[in-house]
């Protein structure tokens, strides 16, 4: 069993640990709530080391992360992270990244803590005669979100080594730190203003002290998982896995069929979505993953991929899978919990906007 | 620790029982509710339905978690908690002021197989 660099820190914090895609996480410190709600009004800090990072680096490095994925990279300001599904020559998606264009021949990627093996096992098979080299760095790097309204504030009182700016949503920066790129970017999964900062392991521990020290609270994977389905991000084997593609999934917006080439881009120019994901608010029951969904008239239509209680609404959300030939827009939907069926309001925009930039 | 009263009964999936002649009153341990953490739903069968002796009867909800309730006795609901059901977080509060469902033993010879408060807290102890 894999453990971060903050391990000792986490049980020091009385976090109750598991098990989670090989690796030893908090899944909660003191309290689920607590921690959601110091998110969306204060500052919640976690420790997401689990994460997977690969460098690509050298002159064709922008053309191979190009060729991967379906987003634009090549045309992206240097500076800007790009949210990209990695997909395979069948569309079907392989795992959802998050590309850092560092310098026009340098990138970072952060894969999917889950599937880090999986994904570079894809990135090597690909590289071909691309003149650029990849490393996975993923055991060199720690890497940590700091989200909240006070995010910003709370981390300029801490010593960084460095000034952090004030930059715009999916900016970053990067700061040579004892010989490794400290990265801060202003991301997260949270759905609030807030950053994430990859570093050495040492780097990262220091800072991690630093913001519980200044009353960060610490947040497990129970409240990520909250907050994130609170604004709808989607969560790779819930919403997003190897049998669909991102044209059933929502992310029609990420796949840039006016690029001259990406692995998918053939077998999605022609393809009819099968799924589609819809959003449900419940005013009883809290609906979860695997749940089946039916149309009035007591067909199963698909199933819940994500759901839990809502902290910030007291209410069951969830999203789920439907079948695009048995769903209408407007159409009533319900959830089937142990064999009673409740109802739902089916939302067209998440059920919270963050305060994000 | 965990909160364990003296005079009740105690089932190895952390209920705790009332015995007041033929009717027993079913709750979820204070180890129950710590384990599970913030509790937001609880479901419980109706007045008049009758439980079977391990079979479940109803979940208690955590945020991420659905855990099943099991009853340790064979009987008919004659209550239960409407106010549990309303406000959850009660079983967060006092466990054991938070009692579930009531229910009229049809077979008082299952009460042997319970533990009492002295066994529940070695059990506790040996698996904590």
């Amino acid at each position: 069993m894999n453990k971060t660099s903050l391990y000792e820190e986490h049980l020091a914090l009385n976090a109750k640990m598991v098990d989670f895609a090989g690796w030893q996480m908090p899944i909660q410190y003191a309290n689920v709530k607590q921690e959601v709600q110091a998110v969306r009004n204060k500052v919640g800090i976690f420790d997401v080391s689990h994460m997977g990072e690969f460098y690509i680096s050298g002159p064709e490095a922008l053309q191979y992360i190009d060729s991967l994925v379906p987003n634009d990279i090549a045309n992206a300001k240097t500076g800007k992270a790009i949210y990209s599904p990695l997909c395979r020559h069948d569309g079907t998606i392989i795992d959802d990244l998050i590309i850092y264009k560092t310098a026009e021949d340098k990138i970072l990627v952060c894969v999917n803590g889950a599937n880090i093996d999986k994904d570079y096992k894809w990135f090597q098979e690909h590289l071909g005669n691309f003149n650029c080299k990849l490393e996975n760095q993923s055991d060199n790097t720690s890497l940590i979100a700091v989200q909240g309204p006070q995010a910003f504030s709370v981390l300029q009182k801490i010593d960084l080594g460095f000034k952090l700016t004030d930059m715009d949503y999916y900016a970053f920066q990067v700061e040579s730190i004892q010989d490794f790129d400290i990265v801060v970017a202003r991301t997260g999964y949270t759905g609030e203003d807030g950053f994430e900062i990859f570093g050495s392991h040492e780097y990262i521990k220091k800072i991690w002290s630093e913001l519980i020290k200044h009353d960060a609270e610490p947040c497990g994977l129970a409240a990520r998982d909250v907050l994130r389905l609170e604004v709808c991000f989607p969560l790779y084997g819930n919403e997003l896995n190897d049998d669909v593609t991102p044209l059933d999934s929502a992310l029609k917006w990420t796949v840039k069929m006016n690029k001259p080439h990406f692995i998918g881009k053939e077998a999605l120019t022609n393809y009819e979505p099968k799924f589609q994901l819809i959003k449900l608010m419940l005013d009883k029951g809290i609906p979860r993953s695997g749940y089946p969904v039916e149309n009035d008239q007591g067909q199963e239509i698909g199933s819940i991929t994500s759901g839990t209680m809502s902290v910030s609404l007291s209410k069951g959300i969830a999203i789920a899978r439907v079948d695009k030939k048995l769903y209408q827009s407007g159409q009533e939907v319900l959830v089937n919990i142990r064999g009673k069926k409740y109802t739902t309001q089916v939302l067209k925009k998440p059920f919270l906007t963050g305060g994000h930039k | 620790m965990s909160k364990i009263i003296e005079g009740l009964y105690y089932t190895e999936d952390h209920e705790w029982i009332q015995i007041d002649g033929d009717t027993a009153t079913i709750g979820i341990t204070d180890f129950a509710q710590s384990s599970l953490g913030d509790i937001v739903f609880v479901e419980l069968p109706e007045e008049g339905e009758t439980l079977e002796a391990s079979n479940s009867f109803g979940v208690v909800e955590s945020i991420k978690s659905v855990s099943d309730l099991y009853t340790p006795l064979t009987g008919e609901v004659v209550e239960k908690n409407n106010t549990i059901e309303d406000s959850p977080e009660s079983l967060n509060e006092d466990a054991y002021a938070s009692w579930l469902v009531k229910i009229k033993l049809s077979n008082k010879d299952e009460i042997k197989s319970l533990m009492d408060s002295k066994a529940y807290q070695n059990y506790c102890e040996a698996n904590s």
